[in-house]
C-alpha cells in the first residue's frame, strides 16, 4: 500500500493521546489572545482574499439549490454547528476516524452515511463519504456494471482485478482526504464482507494512525428489508432507466449472489480483535463492541441511536408576517388568518394528491382515528405524541406563539396533529429587534458592517446568533431522523434557515441569506443518496 | 447541545428502572444521571428502594439474612419499600412534574420488571431498563470498598465484617438474579452495560430524550477517582482588576505555579508518586504557566476550557463596565446565569460547550483541571449538584486546589489552599468592587466551604 507520508504531527498526537495540541515550551511566544470562542473577526476565515469573485453580499433567492451533503469541504467552512475552531480544522482530542460500514445491500448503509456525514458535518467535524459503488460506477465500461463486484471471482481473474483496483482508488481517496484535506471522519461505505477482509482494512488504517471502527448494519425484519430493496430499485444510479420489475429482480440477485459470502461480525470470529457496532433494523437495537473509544464516537452513537429509514418530506411555510416587535405575541390580522386558510387548503391539497385522507373527506378522519387508539398495557407504547410512526403521517410543527398557533388552526379542523416547540421560535434580535435595515446602519454603523461581514456569527447585544439557534435546534433535528412520514414547519423564516440549512447541508454563510416567502411552501424530501428540494405556490382557494 | 429545551417537549416522562445486583454501580450511576440533567435543568429525581428499606426497618440491624428470598420477614419489609418508592415517584411526576425519575434497586427477577412495566405504562410514563451487569472481580471488590465505608448500612461496623457481611447479602441476590436479554426482552427499551462499556447494548430507544440519557451513561465508569480543580495562579490582570484577556502570571502566581507539584503531591497522598494524573488546562497563557512546572507527562489544552467570553468587555475592570454599561451591568447582577456580555458568553453558553468536557471527564480516571473562574463553577456546579440559580455566585478563591472524590452516595470534597497570597477576584452582586465582605457572608458564595468534608 502507498502509505501517506507520516504527518508530523502525529507524534504529538499519539503522545498526547487523542488529537491534542501540545503545550507550548517557550509560553512567551504563545499569541492565544486571537483565538474566541464566539468567532470574532480575527479568527473567522479571510472571505476577501479567498477568490475576488465571492461578493460580499449573496442574496440568494434560491432556497431550493442542490443538496451539499457530497460537496467537499472548503477550507474555510465553518459548519452550523459548530462549537470551536482549530488551527488544524479537526476537533481537540479526538483523532482521525475511518468508519467503515459492512453489510450486505438493501441494509441502509447508504442511507446511514449520508445521514452520518451530514450530522458531523453540522456538528463541525470534517466528514466525507466514500462510496465504493460511485467509484465502481465510474470506473466500469456501461454495459458490465455489476457482476466484478456482486460475485466472489477467483483471485487473479479480470474482474477481481476490476474490483480491487477500485476499492485501491477509493482507499486512496480516503487516506487523501486526511492527509491532504485535514480531514476527521471518512465513512467507508462498502460491504466489507469477510472477517479475513474486516481485519486487513483494519491495519491498514491502524498503520498509519487512523482508528478504524466498523459500523454493521443487519436486517432481521423481512418488511424492513423489502420496503429497502423497493427503494433501491427506485432510486438506486444503477438502475436508470430501467422497469421497476426487473431493477428489483437485478437488485435481489445482487443481495442472493453475495449473501454465501457474507460472514456477520460476531465475538467468535476474527472480528473480536476490532472495533464494531452492530446496528440491527437500522437502530432498533444497537450492540458495541470494545468501541468505547472516545468522543467522537460516542456522539456517533448518539446519532445510531436516533436515525432511522427516513421517508417522507419536510415541509416549510413561514409564519404569517415577522415585522412585529420580537418582544410583542400578538394575535394574526384578517390577512394572517386568510393566509394560514390558504396554506392549509394548499397543503391538503398537495397531501391529497400523495394520497392522503384527511377528516371531513367521508372517511371519518382517516388521520385522527388512527392516533386515538387506546394504548395497551401488553405493549410497548410509541414514543410520546406518536407521531412519525407511520410512513403516511402528517404532523404540524411550529412554535409557542399566539399567531402561529393560529395559523395552525385550520390543521386542527381536518384532524392534523399539531405539536408545539418552543426552539421554533424567532430568533432574537435583541437591541436592533424593532428597527429596520436603515434604522440599523444609522445607528450601529460599526457594527452594522460587522454584521454584513459575517450575519450568522455576528451578535447584536442581546441578540441570539444563527449558531444559537443552529445548537438550540438539534434536538428536533434528531426527532425529524427518525420520524417517519411528513412534517410540515410553521416558523420564522430565521428558524427555517437553519433547518434548511441543515436538510440541504448549507454552509453558514448561505443560511443568513436564504429567503422564504409567505406565497409558497418549500418541501424538502429525504432520499437515501441525497435530499432534494423544491417549492410548491400557495394557491388562493378561500372561498 | 442544550437539552434544556427538550424538557419542554409536551408530557415526556420516563422511568429509568436500574436493575442488578448490589457493587455493580447502580447508585453511581443512578446519582450522576439526575445531575446531569439537572445541570442541564431537566426536572430528575432518584428513589432510592434501599433508603425506604432502612426507614421501614428503623432500628433492626440488618444482616445478610435479611436479603435471604425465603426469609418471610425482609422480604415484605422489602416489598413495601419498592411499593413506597414506586409510590412516591408516581406522587413527584404527577405533582411536581418530574420528566426523569429513577428507581434505584436491584429489580433482578422477571417478576419484579414486568410490575413496573405495568405500573409505567398505565400511567403513560415511557420505561427504560440500565442493567449494569458485570463480573469483573476487581472492579467488585473495589465497588464493595467503596460502598463499606460510605453505605449508611455500615455504619460503625467493623470493615472486614462488613465486607463478608456484604459478600453474602450478594450471594443472596444471586439466587434469583434473571439478567436482560435480547431473545427474552426484545420488545423492552433497556440498556445493558457488560463490565461497565467494555460491551454495550442498546434496545429500542424511541426517543430523543432517551437517547440522550444513554449516552450520557455510555461515558460513564465506575472505577474510583479524583478530580483536582484549580484555577490559574494570580495572573496581571488579576491585579489590575481586569475580566478576561490572555495575561501572564503575576510574580505571585509564579511562585504559587512553582508550589503546585509539591501541593499536588500533599493532595494525592505522600505515598503517592507523581503517576497516573492527566493535566487539563485552557489554550490561554495563565492556566499553561500554572501548570508549567507541573511533573506529569501527559497534558492536554482544551479550548473549551476557556474563560467565560465577556465580548465588548474583554479587558475592562467592574467598575469600567458598570459606568460605561450600567445597565448591561445591572441585568449582569439581576440573572448572572442567563446575562450574555455584549459579543460574548454566557453562564449557560459555558454549559453548553463544556458538553465534550464533562463526557470526557466522565470517561477518564485522574484529572487535574487548571482553568478559569466561571468555568470552575460550572464544573464544580456539576459534580456538587449546585443550582443554577446560585453556581455564578460562588466564591471559588485563587491558589486554592479543590479535590472531588465521586462515590456512590456522596462526592468528597477537600481543598488545600497555597500559602501565597493573591487577590481576591469575588465580586458581590450589586457592587463593582472586589472581595469578599467579610461583614454580610452571602450563604451561596459559601456553597464550597459548607460542603467541605475534610480542610487540609
Amino acid at each position: 500500500m502507498s502509505a501517506i507520508e507520516l504527518d508530523p504531527e502525529y507524534d504529538l498526537e499519539i503522545f498526547n493521546g487523542f488529537g491534542s495540541s501540545p503545550l507550548l515550551r517557550n509560553l512567551s511566544l504563545g499569541r492565544r489572545t486571537k483565538k474566541r470562542w464566539s468567532f470574532h473577526l480575527n479568527s473567522k476565515p479571510n472571505l476577501i482574499d479567498r477568490s475576488p469573485n465571492v461578493p460580499v453580499r449573496r442574496r440568494l433567492s434560491d432556497v431550493t439549490g442542490i443538496d451539499a451533503v457530497h460537496k467537499q469541504i472548503d477550507p474555510h467552512h465553518i459548519s452550523p454547528a459548530q462549537l470551536y475552531s482549530t488551527e488544524s480544522g479537526r476537533l481537540f482530542h479526538a483523532g482521525k476516524i475511518c468508519i467503515a460500514l459492512a453489510g450486505l445491500p438493501g441494509r441502509g448503509k447508504t442511507h446511514l452515511s449520508v445521514s452520518l456525514t451530514r450530522y458531523l458535518r453540522w456538528l463541525g467535524v470534517k466528514t466525507h463519504s466514500f462510496h465504493l459503488s460511485n467509484y465502481r460506477r465510474a470506473a466500469a465500461p456501461a454495459d458490465d456494471l455489476d457482476h466484478a463486484s456482486f460475485v466472489m471471482y477467483p483471485h487473479d481473474s479480470q474482474e477481481a482485478m476490476f474490483r480491487d483496483k477500485t476499492v485501491e482508488n477509493c482507499l486512496n481517496d480516503i487516506l487523501n482526504f486526511f492527509e491532504t484535506d485535514k480531514g476527521q471522519v471518512a465513512i467507508y461505505d462498502a460491504v466489507n464482507a469477510t472477517p479475513e477482509y474486516r481485519r486487513q482494512l483494519n491495519k491498514r488504517f491502524q498503520d498509519v494512525n487512523i482508528q478504524c471502527i466498523f459500523i454493521e448494519l443487519t436486517v432481521t425484519d423481512e418488511n424492513m428489508l423489502k420496503k429497502n430493496m423497493e427503494l433501491a430499485a427506485r432510486s438506486l444510479p444503477d438502475y436508470e432507466n430501467w422497469n421497476y420489475e426487473d431493477a428489483y429482480k437485478d437488485y435481489s440477485a445482487r443481495i442472493n449472489a453475495l449473501s454465501p459470502y457474507y460472514k456477520e461480525m460476531s465475538q467468535d470470529s476474527e472480528d473480536k480483535t476490532l472495533a464494531y457496532i452492530k446496528m440491527i433494523n437500522f437502530g432498533q437495537r444497537i450492540e458495541l463492541h470494545n468501541s468505547n473509544y472516545g468522543y467522537l464516537i460516542n456522539k456517533v452513537v448518539f446519532f445510531l441511536m436516533n436515525s432511522r429509514i427516513k421517508l417522507g418530506s419536510v415541509y416549510f411555510a413561514r409564519c404569517y408576517k415577522n415585522e412585529w416587535d420580537y418582544s410583542k405575541d400578538p394575535p394574526l390580522d384578517e390577512g394572517g388568518i386568510n393566509y394560514a386558510k390558504n396554506l392549509t387548503k394548499t397543503m391538503i391539497k398537495h397531501l391529497k394528491s400523495k394520497g392522503r385522507v384527511f377528516e371531513d373527506d367521508g372517511e371519518s378522519g382517516f388521520l385522527a382515528t388512527k392516533l386515538k387508539t387506546t394504548l395497551s398495557i401488553d405493549e410497548k407504547h410509541p414514543p410520546t405524541g406518536a407521531d412519525g410512526v407511520e410512513d403516511d403521517s402528517f404532523v404540524v410543527w411550529t412554535s409557542v406563539k399566539k399567531r402561529t398557533k393560529q395559523t395552525t388552526q385550520f390543521f386542527k379542523e381536518r384532524g392534523v396533529n399539531i405539536r408545539h416547540r418552543i426552539q421554533l421560535s424567532q430568533k432574537n434580535p435583541g437591541v436592533v429587534g424593532a428597527m429596520t435595515e436603515e434604522e440599523i446602519r444609522d445607528n450601529f454603523p460599526t457594527e452594522y458592517e460587522l454584521f454584513l461581514a459575517d450575519p450568522y456569527h455576528h451578535r447584536f447585544s442581546r441578540a441570539e446568533l444563527y449558531h444559537d439557534l443552529a445548537i438550540k435546534i438539534e434536538p428536533l433535528i434528531l426527532e425529524m431522523e427518525r420520524m417517519s412520514g411528513d412534517i410540515l414547519i410553521i416558523a420564522d423564516e430565521t428558524v427555517l434557515r437553519v433547518l434548511h440549512g441543515y436538510l440541504m447541508a448549507c454552509s453558514c454563510y448561505d443560511i443568513p441569506w436564504l429567503e422564504f416567502c409567505t406565497d409558497e411552501i418549500v418541501e424538502v424530501k429525504f432520499n437515501a443518496y441525497s435530499n432534494t428540494a423544491r417549492r410548491i405556490p400557495i394557491e388562493n382557494l378561500s372561498d | 447541545m442544550p437539552v434544556y429545551s427538550v424538557s419542554h417537549v409536551e408530557n415526556v416522562r420516563i422511568c429509568v428502572i436500574m436493575v442488578g445486583l448490589p457493587a455493580r454501580g447502580k447508585s453511581l450511576i443512578a446519582q450522576k444521571i439526575v445531575r446531569y440533567l439537572l445541570w442541564l435543568s431537566i426536572k430528575a429525581k432518584c428513589f432510592n428502594v434501599g433508603s425506604y428499606r432502612r426507614q421501614l426497618a428503623g432500628d433492626t440491624a440488618i444482616t445478610a439474612e435479611f436479603f435471604n428470598p425465603d426469609n418471610r420477614d425482609g422480604w415484605s419489609v422489602r416489598v413495601e419499600a419498592v411499593n413506597r418508592a414506586t409510590e412516591d415517584m408516581m406522587r413527584w411526576f404527577a405533582e411536581e412534574n418530574g420528566v426523569v425519575g429513577i428507581i434505584d434497586a436491584t429489580n433482578l427477577t422477571k417478576q419484579r420488571r414486568s410490575d413496573l412495566l405495568k405500573l409505567c405504562r398505565e400511567n403513560l410514563i415511557e420505561p427504560i431498563f440500565l442493567e449494569s451487569w458485570c463480573d469483573d472481580q476487581d472492579l467488585i471488590l473495589q465497588n464493595i470498598a467503596d460502598v463499606k465505608t460510605t453505605s449508611p448500612d455500615y455504619v460503625d461496623v467493623d470493615p472486614a465484617v462488613a465486607t463478608d457481611d456484604f459478600l453474602s447479602r450478594i450471594s443472596q441476590y444471586e439466587r434469583n438474579y434473571q439478567t436482560l436479554n435480547v431473545a427474552d426482552d426484545e420488545d423492552l427499551t433497556f440498556i445493558k452495560l457488560v463490565n461497565v462499556g467494555s460491551q454495550i447494548i442498546v434496545n429500542r430507544i424511541e426517543s430523543y430524550l432517551e437517547s440522550r440519557i444513554v449516552y450520557y451513561v455510555m461515558n460513564l465508569h465506575i472505577k474510583p477517582r479524583s478530580i483536582w480543580l484549580l484555577r490559574h495562579g494570580e495572573s496581571e490582570y488579576n491585579l489590575t482588576g481586569q475580566i478576561g484577556g490572555d495575561s501572564n502570571l503575576s510574580e505571585r502566581g509564579w511562585r504559587y505555579a512553582k508550589k503546585l507539584p509539591e501541593i499536588v503531591l500533599k493532595s494525592l497522598g505522600e505515598e503517592h508518586e507523581h503517576t497516573n494524573l492527566t493535566v487539563w488546562t485552557s489554550t490561554l497563557k495563565r492556566t499553561q504557566q500554572t501548570a508549567s512546572f507541573l511533573p506529569y507527562q501527559k497534558k492536554l489544552e482544551w479550548k473549551a476550557l476557556d474563560e467565560l467570553d465577556a465580548g465588548e468587555c474583554d479587558g475592562m475592570t467592574y467598575e469600567e463596565i458598570e459606568q460605561q454599561f450600567p445597565e448591561d451591568f445591572k441585568a449582569r447582577d439581576d440573572n448572572k446565569y442567563e446575562y450574555r456580555y455584549r459579543g460574548g458568553e454566557s453562564y449557560r453558553d459555558i454549559v453548553i460547550r463544556l458538553e465534550p468536557i464533562i463526557m470526557e471527564l466522565e470517561r477518564q480516571e485522574n484529572i487535574l483541571i487548571i482553568t478559569h473562574q466561571a468555568v470552575l463553577r460550572c464544573l464544580y456546579a456539576y459534580f456538587m449538584n449546585v443550582p443554577q440559580e446560585e453556581s455564578p455566585w460562588m466564591s471559588i478563591p485563587l491558589h486554592t486546589l479543590i479535590k472531588l472524590e465521586p462515590r456512590a452516595y456522596l462526592t468528597l470534597v477537600s481543598r488545600i489552599k497555597a500559602d501565597i497570597p493573591a487577590v481576591s477576584t469575588y465580586k458581590e452582586k450589586g457592587t463593582s468592587q472586589l472581595g469578599e465582605l467579610a461583614s454580610e457572608v452571602s450563604n451561596s458564595r459559601d456553597l464550597i466551604l459548607n460542603s467541605l468534608q475534610a480542610s487540609v
